[in-house]
């Protein structure tokens, strides 16, 4: 997407604490002016390898190299790597002003240069007549673009972003995810983005790096994740999938008795994955292959209703509907439906 | 980090470290080890000798004083703690937060101030011709003795510990999950049987720490037993500074010192063990 | 309920009455003419004050409790800060003694204390001097310094100082720019406790003092030959002393707890 040689390499980085193993065996790279999102469950490693690109931790062996740079032995304060924290750590005895020019302060830049360039950061930030406010004046949209002009006031070539926006009222998140790709945009350069929330990675990175137990276990753009995804973690931590057994033979799968189409795929036993929008509920049995599942009850999302159904072998399905649909299907516990989906929703995983 | 930042983290870990270990942990382990010098002609010598315990343990005005200390100690702390227990429960439970929070700075304050002077105040006080004699004398009675008595020590001891026993309490009582109080009146605890099974035994530890810093306190205090107690009799610490300032009998006021030590260790070790004792 | 609610207001009242007694009696006396106190009080007057004030080795007593108070103050809050920041921000083995070491002076008795102090300095060669005196209650405040340190920094969100050093700081740096100023109002009113500490201290100080004596170690001796009320006049001097430092270190807590 820009230049060839990456800005940020993962060299086999392991890291433990004790006889925990954070982060095993992580390879990765990371390219110049990319909006790379971390993500995955608490404890997955995500903010230690987080951390361990800032500096605040050591990795306990491989190696990792920033802009050509071997960073092993490099202390987090001759690092050019800001973060943005997930409490903001934005420095309460100090105004607006103040904490926006305190990396210019550590690098030694003069007192009337510093204070331009935080007031120009801060009215970039549209924070202009704040500038001498204190941090508890100020509401949390306000203090989260504070923390931003702060790290970025230094013009880094990376920008490192701990869940910045977990703390935030839903609608605020919405707004700030907006100034974030806007501003990663203009500058054009590398953010890192840790975060456990899909919505802010898909909405936001170019590309994802789901992690799971110390391990990547998947990475992509995003709709290359959400449609396609590679294991079984994936497909249960992304999005709403229902992830399916069966037997493949020619072309065709055998899932509890039913054959369905799926092209392309080995033959023997596996996984395949059919996200809950690409579900079709019938309520009566369609002519074509389908699984007989009773419902079980609905629950209304943010983009629409997923209806839970159990299947014949105990299995759990989920299919998402509008309001008008739901309100023809009727559906009550304990009654049957059928459920399939067209040969293109399917997507083979790894068992 | 952790290579390139030990020399920060020893800066900040060694000071105390050293200044502890030079001018409290070496005092005091010169004061064990001085209590087997020997005293010869007014000087010290080092040595090991157990002289100084052989004549001190065996003389009747040391376990005199050690168990009218022992005492006196044991007494201002059930005292304390009986006394201070109403006074920390209406805090606790009947304060609001402002009315606690002022409650509790006003009982720092004596903390901070001469203990000395509080005590000659209440020489003053207590005296046969004094302001509380004066007022009991309105009465129609009196005058009493409460000077140079177990009485006036006792004075003397609540004053040092009473505020600090009703801050402690205080806490622990305000420190009670509030709905296990009302689970236990739900079930149709009757107060009293609240206060007894639910109230006591959920702030016990509180509750024991006041007690133990009571009796730490009383029994290695001398002013109150000195001014208001009237050396009579004379407690450990009386001992200490009678033997350490009349002549040079440093070692056998040392010796006195680590039974003091000793006999505190062995108090709060039960005292933990009774705090943190599971039920069985 | 009504009832025991009132009865147990009165027996609280009557506790603080029990505690402050001998505060009020010793600032009220210290304004009475009468040399043997009681009830009704003499005249006002400011006699006592006055004939206390006059003499030269109260002012030489006062002068030495300011500079042991001062400087005891600055040793025990740095090494209680110090203490304070390595609890904080370090684990490692022995940290347990290492707490003990710093927590345990305030439950030796104080006789004790005086005693193996003397003992000590006195081969040190510091018995009987002010810098005797400042190292005694030094060891004795640094704990409390280190508590309220303690306190403060268990409200500082640990991510601060790492934010420091991730915006260019050195570890030596960040605790000038960062720590510091966050703790700065525990910093100064440990100093303000610990001063105050140092200043009504006595039975130490007794006992390594010789003749530089401190202000309560001349009311000690004062009061080891008669009643006189001029006790009174300088125990309310040294009371409205300690009262300014505690107070002064109160409301530096309560405010930054509140922000």
């Amino acid at each position: 997407m820009t230049n060839m040689t990456p800005l940020v390499t993962f060299k086999d980085v392991k890291k433990s604490f004790g006889a925990f193993k954070a982060v095993k065996e992580l390879n990765l790279e990371i390219g110049r002016g990319e909006f790379v999102a971390i993500m995955g469950p608490s404890g997955c490693g995500k903010t230690t390898t987080l951390r361990m690109l800032a500096g605040l931790e050591a990795p306990s062996s491989g190696t990792i190299t920033i802009d050509g740079q071997e960073m092993n032995d490099v202390p987090v304060h001759d690092r050019d790597t800001p973060l943005v924290w997930q409490s903001l750590a934005l420095f309460p005895f100090l105004n607006v002003t103040e904490n926006v020019e305190f990396g210019l302060k550590m690098r030694g830049v003069a007192p009337d240069e510093r204070r331009t360039r935080a007031l120009q950061w801060l009215d970039r930030m549209g924070l202009k007549g704040f500038e001498n406010r204190r941090i508890d004046e100020l509401s949390g949209g306000q203090r989260q673009r504070v923390a931003l002009a702060r790290s970025l006031v230094t013009e880094p070539q990376m920008l490192l972003l701990d869940e910045p926006l977990s703390a935030l009222d839903a609608h605020l998140v919405i707004r700030m995810q907006g100034v974030l790709t806007k501003l990663q945009k203009e500058l054009g350069i590398t953010f890192v983005y840790v975060t456990h929330s899909q919505s802010e990675a898909f909405a936001m990175a170019d590309r994802v790096v789901i992690m799971g137990q110390g391990e990547i276990a998947q990475i992509g753009k995003p709709q290359e994740i959400f449609r396609a995804p590679q294991n079984r973690f994936v497909a249960e931590f992304v999005g709403r999938n229902n992830i399916l057994e069966g037997v493949v033979h020619g072309d065709i799968i055998t899932i509890d008795g039913s054959d369905f189409a799926l092209p392309g795929a080995p033959d023997g036993p596996v996984e395949i994955v059919v996200a809950a929008d690409r579900m079709q509920i019938h309520a009566t049995a369609p002519t074509d292959a389908a699984i007989a599942a009773e419902f079980v009850s609905e629950e209304f999302a943010g983009t629409g209703i997923i209806c839970y159904f159990e299947g014949e072998g105990g299995e759990e399905l989920k299919a998402q509907v509008t309001e008008s649909q739901l309100a023809t299907l009727q559906p009550e516990p304990g009654k049957m439906f059928w459920l399939s989906w067209a040969p293109d929703a399917a997507h083979v995983i790894a068992g | 980090m952790a290579k390139k930042t030990s020399l920060y983290e020893y800066a900040w870990r060694l000071p105390l470290i050293l200044w502890q270990g030079l001018f409290f942990v070496g005092p005091l382990l010169l004061m064990v080890a001085m209590s087997f010098w020997l005293v010869r002609n007014y000087r010290m010598e080092p040595d090991f000798v157990f002289n100084n315990w052989d004549r001190m343990l065996s003389r009747d005005y040391f376990w005199n004083a050690y168990f009218v200390t022992f005492w006196r100690a044991t007494l201002a702390a059930i005292l304390a703690s009986v006394l201070a227990f109403p006074a920390s429960f209406a805090l606790a439970f009947r304060a609001s937060d402002t009315v606690r929070r002022w409650a509790v700075f006003f009982l720092i304050v004596p903390f901070f101030t001469s203990y000395l002077v509080r005590i000659y105040a209440w020489q003053v006080l207590l005296a046969e011709s004094g302001p509380l004699n004066a007022i009991i004398g309105f009465l129609g009675l009196g005058p009493f003795t409460m000077l140079n008595s177990g009485f006036g020590a006792m004075v003397g001891y609540m004053t040092l510990v009473l505020p600090l026993v009703v801050i402690l309490q205080t806490f622990s009582l305000a420190a009670i999950d509030k709905s296990l109080i009302e689970a236990a009146r739900n079930l149709g605890a009757n107060p009293r049987e609240t206060l007894l099974r639910v109230i006591v035994p959920a702030a016990k530890v509180g509750l024991i720490i006041g007690f133990v810093f009571a009796f730490i306190l009383s029994f290695g205090d001398f002013v109150s037993p000195f001014y208001l107690g009237g050396s009579n009799p004379p407690t450990l610490s009386i001992l200490i500074v009678d033997t350490t300032k009349s002549g040079q009998q440093w070692p056998r006021a040392a010796v006195v010192a680590v039974m003091m030590i000793a006999t505190l260790f062995v108090v709060a070790f039960a005292a933990v063990a009774a705090a943190y004792r599971k039920r069985s | 309920m009504r009832i025991g609610s009132a009865i147990s207001w009165v027996y609280v009242a009557a506790l603080f009455a029990f505690v402050f007694a001998p505060i009020v009696t010793s600032m009220v006396f210290s304004f009475n003419s009468d040399r043997f106190p009681t009830v009704p009080l003499g005249e006002f007057t400011t006699h006592w004050y006055e004939t206390a004030f006059s003499r030269p080795e109260v002012w030489t007593a006062f002068r030495n409790s300011l500079i042991v108070a001062a400087s005891a103050a600055v040793f025990s809050t740095a090494l209680g800060f110090a203490t304070a920041y390595t609890d904080f921000r370090y684990g490692f083995r022995f940290k347990n003694a290492y707490l003990a070491l710093a927590l345990l002076p305030p439950t030796i008795p104080l006789v004790i204390l005086g005693l193996a102090m003397l003992a000590w300095l006195a081969r040190l060669g510091l018995s009987g001097t002010l810098p005797g005196i400042i190292i005694a209650h030094t060891v004795m405040g640094a704990p409390f310094a280190m508590a309220i340190c303690r306190l403060r920094l268990q409200q500082m969100d640990s991510a601060l100082e790492a934010a420091a050093w991730n915006l260019g700081a050195s570890p030596w740096r960040a605790m000038r720019t960062v720590v510091i100023p966050f703790c700065a109002p525990a910093i100064i009113s440990a100093y303000c406790l610990t001063a105050a500490v140092s200043f009504d201290e006595f039975i130490v100080a007794w006992f390594v003092s010789g003749l530089n004596k401190t202000v309560p170690v001349m009311i000690l001796e004062i009061l080891q030959g008669n009643v006189d009320p001029q006790i009174n006049a300088i125990g309310t001097v040294v009371f409205l002393t300690s009262m300014t430092l505690v107070i002064l270190a109160q409301l530096l807590i309560l405010r930054k707890t509140s922000s």
